[in-house]
């Protein structure tokens, strides 16, 4: 069973009293351990498809399922635990916090977790480790350069080691040499640790990093994109959240 | 890394505003602190005014004058232990700016009554055996280097005397020293009897009486006596607790526990606006960072706390400050202050005040940020585009 479902999803958005649809009937599979590189002009809705499978945005309709979760029908508290358990994001500009430290910043989302100080800092340390930037723990993000901000985002994302990473143009602001750098690490990460990997790039040679490009202008005109997914599996998924909604059990 | 480190690192990420916040809330707290205590010195300065005494004028005005003979006629009503009388000499010392407060009094009882203008028997019979003779305030004396057997000129503002001036000359009899701290030192008096004889208008009158009355005897029923005797006569009076006499001469002026309520009102709708405006502009400045917060999986909720918080930090601290520095600046000028404002001081209860208003304008100031936070859209914040 697919990690990643996009099912007959609808995206509409209101620019004053225009209805811009961004995507129609919109259908996405990607399996666990899959290095997804989702290319494409300028407006196709790459970010807007990367914040639904990260719970950042809502479908107009349709259904998002993530490891056999339908997560757009979770509530706000229930997608906040639910990002900090599943997903770790990265994203073009890197959002560190300037007043943290590398260290505190990777710590960050350990926050949310019941792991004591100590833990926390050496997860932190480990995630730090893994990108290597343990020289510059104690740095902050202004002492950094921007390809070193960048691998301090990506330890943040992956410290509370979630199966998902979801990068939107994680090298975007980055010179070539850096960027080769970071798509090898993510690479690295995908290939070394199973992280299910979904990144949004303009960047051509990017395609030598991922297990599979989706160029977004063909993919849309594809069968693939248009049929539903139907099978059993959803309706399962469905069904077992429908229950635990009427239980009052959190989904 | 946890939410105190957040707090305490976000609240220092902008030094000067900080501190200029901070100094704004300081200033609030420390002119609450401080006119609280001015408040509570006017207000017990009142309550400590002895409740035995009462003061009967004329029942229009305090300015019209009433029958020196009264006097008689309220030492026969029954609980009336004695009666003396007074008139207002609206004197002043070379020149108007140097007002005195100076009153001619009966020579006979006056400081019988007013036992905390204290005098030896000596000193007063010297007084009473002068005719120009004046008693003043151990205060006044110092001020002036006045001592006893001074001639001095003074002159008042509303008494002709019948050489048709307005400055008359008296004679240092005796300084008095008053019994307690909060007794005013900078008082004159004069005999009543000399006033009568030597003003070229309005002999035989009086402003108002003093009645002390017995310890057994109820105020409320004596003053009812005394206004009842007079209801039907040329001079109708009214009769108060010299407590209330006191409170209602100073409201004269000005309503002080008005005035200080005003300015306190404007001084902490103030200070909302500064801690609005700042947490606002913190917010704007910050909303990516939160809408990444947010992201990575800090609920709306926590991230609300987290600006309450630092909006809690930066509006104790300036409490805490302003009222540290406010007590210590009524602790040093107290002494200062003891010759005509007594007892000031913070109440208890103040703290507590102050401890809830903290608390209050931290979550009004934090409530637009909190809409804000609450209706951040992460995807928009963070930069989707269709």
């Amino acid at each position: 069973m697919p990690t990643i479902q996009l099912k007959n999803i609808n995206k509409t958005y209101s620019k004053g009293t225009n209805q811009v649809v961004v995507h129609n009937n919109f259908n996405l599979k990607i399996q666990s351990g899959e290095f997804v590189a989702l290319m494409g002009a300028s407006g196709l809705g790459k970010s807007t498809l990367l914040h639904l499978m990260g719970g950042l945005d809502k479908p107009t309709s349709g259904d998002v399922i993530i490891a056999d979760q339908c997560i757009n029908r979770l509530s706000e508290s229930q997608l906040s635990q639910w990002r900090s358990e599943n997903i770790g994001f990265v994203f073009q500009s890197h959002h560190l916090l300037p007043v943290l430290t590398a260290l505190a910043n990777v710590e960050l989302p350990l926050a949310l977790t019941p792991l004591n100080k100590k833990q926390r800092q050496q997860h932190a340390a480990t995630a730090l480790a893994l990108v290597n930037m343990s020289d510059r723990a104690k740095h902050f993000p202004k002492e950094l350069s921007g390809g070193q901000e960048q691998r301090v985002a990506i330890a943040r994302a992956i410290v509370s080691d979630a199966k998902i990473l979801l990068c939107d143009e994680p090298t975007g602001n980055l010179d070539r040499n850096t960027a080769d750098e970071i798509l090898s690490l993510l690479a690295k990460l995908n290939s070394d640790f199973g992280k299910t990997i979904v990144m949004v790039t303009h960047d051509l040679k990017a395609s030598q990093y991922a297990s599979r490009v989706i160029d977004l202008e063909h993919y849309l005109q594809s069968k693939e994109c248009m049929s539903s997914i139907d099978d059993n599996s959803t309706k399962n998924v469905i069904t077992k959240i429908k229950v635990c909604e009427q239980q009052g059990v959190k989904a | 890394m946890n939410m105190f480190t957040l707090i305490w690192q976000n609240s220092l990420r902008k030094k000067v505003r900080f501190t200029l916040t901070c100094l704004s809330v300081l200033v609030a707290f420390f002119l609450f602190t401080t006119l609280s205590a001015i408040n509570n010195a006017l207000s017990s300065n009142a309550n400590s005014i002895d409740n035995y005494r009462l003061i009967t004028s004329h029942k229009v005005s305090m300015t019209r004058a009433l029958p020196i003979n009264f006097s008689d006629k309220i030492k026969n009503i029954n609980g009336v232990d004695k009666v003396s009388y007074s008139s207002w000499f609206g004197g002043y010392f070379q020149n108007e700016k140097q007002q005195v407060t100076m009153t001619a009094v009966d020579s006979s009882n006056y400081f019988a009554i007013y036992d905390e203008y204290q005098l030896s028997p000596a000193q007063l019979k010297k007084w009473q055996n002068t005719q120009t003779g004046i008693i003043i305030g151990s205060e006044i004396a110092k001020k002036h280097h006045w001592n006893v057997g001074d001639s001095i000129p003074l002159s008042s503002s509303i008494w002709m005397n019948r050489d048709g001036l307005f400055t008359w000359q008296f004679t240092v009899s005796a300084i008095y020293q008053g019994k307690h701290e909060s007794t005013d030192n900078k008082k004159i008096f004069f005999q009543h009897k000399y006033f009568d004889r030597a003003r070229a208008y309005s002999q035989n009158s009086i402003n108002w009486l003093t009645t002390k009355i017995s310890p057994s005897a109820d105020n409320e029923q004596v003053i009812q006596l005394i206004d009842q005797k007079f209801a039907n006569s040329s001079s109708p009076t009214r009769t108060i607790t010299e407590q209330v006499f006191i409170k209602e001469q100073a409201q004269q002026f000005i309503d002080m526990a008005m005035v200080i309520k005003l300015v306190l009102s404007a001084v902490f709708f103030t200070l909302l606006l500064i801690v609005c405006n700042t947490l606002i502009q913190v917010i704007r400045e910050r909303l990516s960072e939160l809408a990444m917060m947010k992201a990575l999986g800090f609920s709306a909720t926590y991230l609300i706390i987290q600006i309450y918080a630092e909006a809690l930090f930066l509006i104790g601290l300036g409490a805490v400050s302003g009222t540290i520095l406010a007590t210590l600046t009524l602790n040093s000028v107290q002494v200062n202050m003891a010759n005509f404002l007594v007892g000031i001081y913070i109440a208890k209860s103040h703290y507590l005040i102050s401890i809830i208003i903290v608390f209050i304008a931290a979550a009004m100031g934090s409530l637009f940020p909190a809409i804000s936070i609450k209706n951040l859209n992460i995807s928009q914040t963070l930069g989707a585009k269709q």
